[in-house]
Order: C-alpha cells, then structure tokens, then sequence
C-alpha cells in the first residue's frame, strides 16, 4: 500500500535538528567528562593518566568532606520536602468555600527562581532581617543563619524548601484527585480511622506520584549550585561545600578539568544509584503484575 | 437546637481551618510580599520596624520608585532585554525542533525508531545541570565561549518537549492523516494544518518548559559567558547582589523584576506548566 511507505528523507529532515542538537549537548558531554576523568587536563593540554584523578580523589579530604555534606544535605531535604509537600497537599486537596484563592497563593514560590529565592531569602536571614525580628518577638536572640558553620546548610535547605514545596504539592494533588472517593466512603463506613487511612490508601495509591516526586527531587537536590556559589561559596569552613560546588571550584577556580570531570562523574553515579534504588522500593509490589 | 449547634460547629470549624490555611500562605508569601513593599521604600527604610517588629515593616512606607529607577541606571533593562531575547528564540526554536521530531516519531515507522527514542529519554533524565561542566568543554571546541549561541543552541533540543509532543501525536486518529494523504495533502501541510492546531494545549506545554528553563538558567549562563559581556538575568542578578551588597531595595526591585514575568506567565498557565512537566512521569 502506498500510504504506508515511509518517506525516509522527510523523516531525516524532520528528525535531524532534534537529534544532533541531544547528541552533541547531551550526550556528547556524558562521554566526554567519563573521557576527561581519565586525564589530566591543564592548560588545554591533555595526559591519559587512567584512574589518577579517581585514586586522588580517595584520599582527598576536601573531597570527602564535600561528598559527606552532599549525602547529610540529600537526606535532610529530600525527606522534608516530600513530607511537607505531602501534608500541604492532603490539606489543600479538601473542597471548601475559598481554597483555589489559597492554592493561588501557594504557586507563587514556583514562578520565583531559585537564585531570586536566594536573595530575598539572604536579606530576610540577615542579622537585621525579617526573621530575625520576627522571632525577636518571641523574645529569641538573633541568629547568624548563613555564616554560621552550624546554622548555614540548614538555612539553605529551607530556602530550597520554600522555593521547592509547592511544585511537588501541585504534582501530589493530582494524583490525589486521582484516588476514587468511593475508596474513601468505604474505608468511612468500615470505620478506619483517618491516619490508617493515610497509611494504608492514600499513600499505597500515590505510589507512581511520590515516586516521581521523589527522584526528581533528589536529582534536583544532588546537583543543587546557585545557592551556594551565591550565599556560602562552600563555607564557613566548608559546612556547605556540595559535591557540584567543588567541582565548580576544581575545574574553574583551580583550572583542573579532569579532577572537576571525575567528581561529575562520581555525583552523576551516584545519583544513578540513588534513583535505582527509589525505583526499586517504591515500585517493587507494582512489579508483580 | 442541635441544628444552631452544628451550625456553629460548622461555623467555628470553617473559621479554625482559614486560620490555619492563612497561617501557612502567610509563610509562602510573606518573603515575595517584603521584597515587593522593600522595593518601593527608600533604602535606609528597609529593615525600619523590624527591631522592634511591627506590621509597619509589611507595608510600602514611605513610598518611592527610587529604587526602579537605580536598578535600570544600572542596565538592568538591557539585561531584562538579553533573557528575553535568548528565551524566546530558543522557545521558538524549539517548538519547531522538538515538535517536528515529535511528529516523525508519533507518525512513521523506521529502523532504529526504539533505540532513538530510548537515547532522548536518556537525555531528559539526567538534569541539565550534571552536563554543565562538560558541556563547557563541547561549547569551548565549537569556538562558542561569550557567544549567545552558547546560551541558545544547546537548549533548543529537548528531550522532554519532543517526548511531550510524540505522545500528543500519537494519540491522533491515524485516519486524519491517511484521509488527508489519500487527497494528496503533503506531509508538511497534514503536521502544520491538522496536528499543528490540534496541538495547542501541548505547544503552550512545551514554550512553557522551554522559557522557564531559560529564564531560570543559572550555572549555564555563568560558565558560558566567563566575560559576562551579556549578561542573563539570574547571572545579572547574582553579580549585582555581590556588588551592590547594602543596596538592599535595589536587590529587591530586581528580585521582583526577575519574579513577577514567570509569575505572570505561570498564574494563567500553570496547568500547561504542570503537565508538561508530568509528561516525564506519566509513562511511569
């Protein structure tokens, strides 16, 4: 038949764009920072030295320590975010006169950029800022939110947070609206009672959302960099030097490509790992079918 | 009786839940609202009524727009006119790009069609951001370093746009395109006069993700143009907030700037923002 005949240079032409511009600047940089991680590349100049930028980042304490906060920060936040995500969601799911003008005001984080974020949140933290005085009502002394070494990660996860929440509430009330409510009425009638029904429907059936939720977010999280180049550049001593942080610095502070692509490398690995294993766990019952 | 019992029951129960619900929006709000009213006060006026806290320090007094003013002084407008040059040219682009490939993939049957398809989820899997680093290389081997091809270009092609499109168009009937096609309509013609319009929704999807992505470009931006002779907004905005460290309102006016054009664009639209975004899950 003629209608099924291909027509194999239109489909060329129609493709072309698409593919060379993923090839060359997506995929084309996954392979060349695996190639570069096993040089030495200084001064535009390129050594095959195998595995050395690898074997110097085992024993590399800055490494480690960065490597150290990356993990602490991703299990604080990722965490936090999805609980809260999940708790704000679950409340501004219910129907009730005027809830769309408070689900309006929610949105209003998603459109403010993150960088943006970072510097109302800045001036807010600072020592005469806005939370400070609003806890000073309380009668708490003010606090150095970003230049304490105790203090700084923890700020950045709440700015990230603000930022973060309600972008992952707005996916999580879709698949809330999901849920059948006949489900809900029978669960009623059997008389369960409403955190048996968290644990036993509302979260088994949100299991596709929340673990989209959940990998997206911690890809997000692993390679956060705008709050920290603009805030704390890794300090004060080093309490929120990430692993993306660092290998900014190796490659563009320090000029050591091939140290900056081997701890891309790393962080990209782990990620992958990371979400294997979310992948796993949260899809694992839905995998017998 | 029981009847005015529940009532207000019922009554004191709405009351109870807007308080809380108000409680919480307050959170989310209340750092765009302080930068809004610290803009438009002078900039020894900002942390006034703080230390002691009162509601003074949540509303514009004394008014002014001086701080508009010194942040275009500065040329933020140029910097305003730059990112929305590059937004909107790769937003453009990219319809075109990712939707013809989009079209070819939902439409034709050809060699190597799973494996092709499989290497652009790949590509939209994995953040941007892990490939900024490299990705600096590559722009470096092209001779694109301080070239705004380097901000445009490697945004153009995006994986999740020509998913979000191949998905739309394979939910087509087939019989509008065989039909056109068996009236000789050409190809070009049955993707630009019937899946074009039919699109829509998926387009808006698409120029949404594509202009927030460029508008919200941070790492990029900073690596590409190491001269920053231009400059993009959150790269402008992260170099004047080290430079002009105490000019706290004029930090504020750019911030609001920098917010209030994806707020705009997101309040109406959010729901194309939204499901753009699930395309990435919705397979899952």
């Amino acid at each position: 038949m003629t209608r099924s005949r291909s027509p194999a240079l239109l489909i060329a032409i129609l493709l072309a764009p698409a593919l060379v511009g993923l090839v060359v600047f997506r995929l084309y940089p996954i392979e060349l920072a695996i190639s570069d991680s096993f040089h030495n590349v200084l001064r535009g100049q390129q050594l095959f030295v195998g595995l050395d930028n690898y074997l110097a980042l085992l024993t590399d304490s800055a490494f480690w320590n960065s490597l150290q906060v990356t993990l602490w920060f991703n299990l604080l936040i990722n965490p936090i975010q999805i609980a809260l995500a999940l708790g704000l969601a679950l409340l501004y799911v219910q129907q009730f006169k005027g809830v769309t003008f408070y689900r309006v005001l929610f949105l209003i984080p998603i459109g403010v950029s993150l960088p943006t974020a970072v510097i109302i949140w800045r001036i807010m933290l600072s020592q005469d800022g806005l939370v400070n005085g609003v806890i000073g009502m309380a009668g708490v002394p003010a606090q150095p939110w970003l230049t304490a070494e105790s203090l700084a990660l923890y700020s950045i996860i709440a700015i990230a947070t603000w930022k973060g929440i309600s972008y992952w509430m707005i996916f999580i009330i879709g698949g809330l609206q999901n849920i059948s409510p006949e489900i809900y009425d029978a669960a009623r009638i059997d008389g369960v009672k409403p955190w048996q029904r968290l644990v036993f429907i509302t979260i088994p059936l949100l299991r596709p959302t929340l673990l989209f939720v959940l990998v997206a977010d911690v890809s997000i999280n692993f390679l956060l960099f705008a709050p920290i180049f603009m805030l704390t550049q890794g300090g004060p001593a080093d309490s929120t030097n990430v692993l993306m942080y660092e290998a900014y610095k190796s490659g563009f502070v320090f000029g050591d490509m091939g140290r900056a692509m081997a701890i891309v490398v790393v962080v990209v690995a782990i990620l992958l790992v990371i979400v294997g294993l979310q992948f796993k766990l949260l899809s694992g019952p839905k995998e017998a079918r | 009786m029981t009847d005015t019992a529940r009532k207000l029951r019922n009554g004191v129960g709405l009351g109870a839940r807007h308080l809380v619900y108000a409680a919480i929006a307050f959170v989310f709000v209340l750092p765009l609202w302080w930068a809004i009213v610290s803009s438009l006060r002078p900039n020894g006026e900002v942390f006034a009524d703080i230390f002691p806290f009162t509601a003074k320090a949540l509303l514009p007094t004394p008014f002014t727009l001086e701080a508009y003013a010194g942040v275009f002084e500065r040329g933020f407008g140029m910097i305003i006119a730059n990112t929305m040059l590059v937004a909107l040219v790769t937003m453009v682009a990219g319809l075109v790009v990712n939707g013809a490939a989009g079209f070819a993939f939902a439409m034709f049957d050809f060699k190597g069609k799973r494996i092709i398809l499989s290497l652009i989820i790949i590509s939209f899997m994995l953040p941007f951001e892990a490939i900024a680093l490299p990705l600096y290389t590559v722009t470096q081997q092209l001779g694109w370093l301080d070239n705004i091809a380097a901000l445009i270009v490697p945004s153009v092609a995006n994986g999740l746009a020509v998913f979000l499109f191949y998905q739309f168009f394979s939910q087509v009937p087939k019989d509008y395109a065989e039909a056109a096609r068996l009236d000789g309509v050409s190809w070009i013609n049955i993707l630009l006069r019937i899946y074009v319009p039919l699109s829509m929704p998926t387009c808006i999807s698409a120029a949404l993700l594509l202009f927030i992505f460029q508008w919200e470009a941070f790492l990029w931006p900073l690596l590409a143009m190491p001269s920053q002779q231009f400059k993009v907004i959150q790269v402008g905005m992260a170099a004047f907030q080290q430079q002009y460290q105490t000019i706290w309102n004029q930090l504020f006016a750019v911030s609001v700037i920098t917010a209030l054009i994806p707020i705009a664009l997101l309040l109406p639209l959010q729901r194309y923002y939204v499901q753009g975004l699930a395309g990435a899950g919705i397979k899952g």
